[in-house]
């Protein structure tokens, strides 16, 4: 009787789980509705001196939004290396009388075609009020990989 | 009924490590990545010699999903696998060039593929 109450309390306890963490993988949007007392603003403070705005923190902290880097590079890490590397241009920088080249839209970064993932790259703008979401799906193509597994598991000669 | 409570055990582990589906790489936990990234922080990402068109160590990027290189040299004991522990970071370290003179130059016959200069790292996920 013990051990089936114990078998019903892990099973219990795995329905659980799995709730959990499919609530955890989603997105969760929140809206979020702020009312501003208009007519107790305009008596506390002249116009031209306010100094808060929908959304800070709390009055007078503003919110900080990112201002991501346009042309970010990547370096190599740790504290043993005699000499550090830059990952753009790979495999290795121009000559400084070449000048340099620049990747201006971070998508298309070649790193990114080196696995399949995906990713969500954000841009915000006009002081937070707007934000540009782009994502993007790095995948191998379905047919060329289709034909690939064929040659590989049945066609090519195993040596 | 010891099997049943086993297996649901079971169970629920797999599906708590199959609901994580963000990353990839069959390192569900991480500790691959975080066992690389303790190694590199006192490990160099290069060996003694520099990169003959480069004149410094050549990192040549490898996608993050590699884990092993092979060096190969002359005789069946020199053909030897090590993990790749470096990866690109963002932040920007020192020192970013080596002064002259501080590897060696590609012997004029070369006996080990670490002596071309040229090394690898991982890119950043």
């Amino acid at each position: 009787m013990k051990i089936r109450t114990l078998y019903h309390a892990v099973a219990a306890l795995a329905v659980c789980t799995i709730l959990a963490t499919s609530a955890s993988a989603d997105d969760v949007e929140v809206d979020v509705e702020v009312e501003v007392d208009e007519t107790n603003v305009e008596e506390t403070a002249p116009v031209a001196a306010v100094n808060n705005y929908v959304g800070d923190y709390a009055p007078g902290i503003q919110r900080g939004y990112g201002q991501p880097d346009l042309f970010y590079n990547f370096y190599t890490q740790g504290g043993a290396n005699r000499v550090n590397a830059q990952m753009y241009l790979s495999p290795m920088p121009v000559p400084p009388n070449v000048g340099h080249t620049f990747y201006t839209y971070q998508p298309f970064y070649p790193h990114h075609m080196l696995y399949p993932h995906q990713n969500r790259f954000h841009h915000q703008y006009d002081c937070g009020r707007g934000m540009n979401r782009t994502r993007a799906l790095y995948y191998y193509p379905p047919a060329r990989q289709a034909a690939s597994n064929v040659y590989w598991n049945f066609l090519r000669i195993p040596r | 009924m010891i099997h049943r409570i086993i297996l649901a055990v079971g169970l629920v582990t797999a599906s708590v490590a199959a609901s994580q589906t963000s990353v990839t790489a069959g390192d569900p936990y991480g500790m691959a990545q975080v066992w690389s990234y303790n190694f590199s922080m006192n490990r160099p990402w290069h060996g003694n010699y520099y990169n003959q068109m480069h004149g410094q160590p050549l990192a040549l990027i490898v996608p993050p999903t590699a884990h092993m290189r092979q060096t190969y040299s002359w005789g069946v004991g020199q053909n030897l696998m090590y993990p790749i522990h470096h990866q690109y970071g963002r932040s920007a370290n020192s020192p970013g060039v080596a002064p002259r003179g501080g590897f060696h130059a590609t012997p004029r016959w070369p006996s080990h593929t670490d002596q071309f200069g040229t090394y690898y790292v991982r890119g950043p996920w």
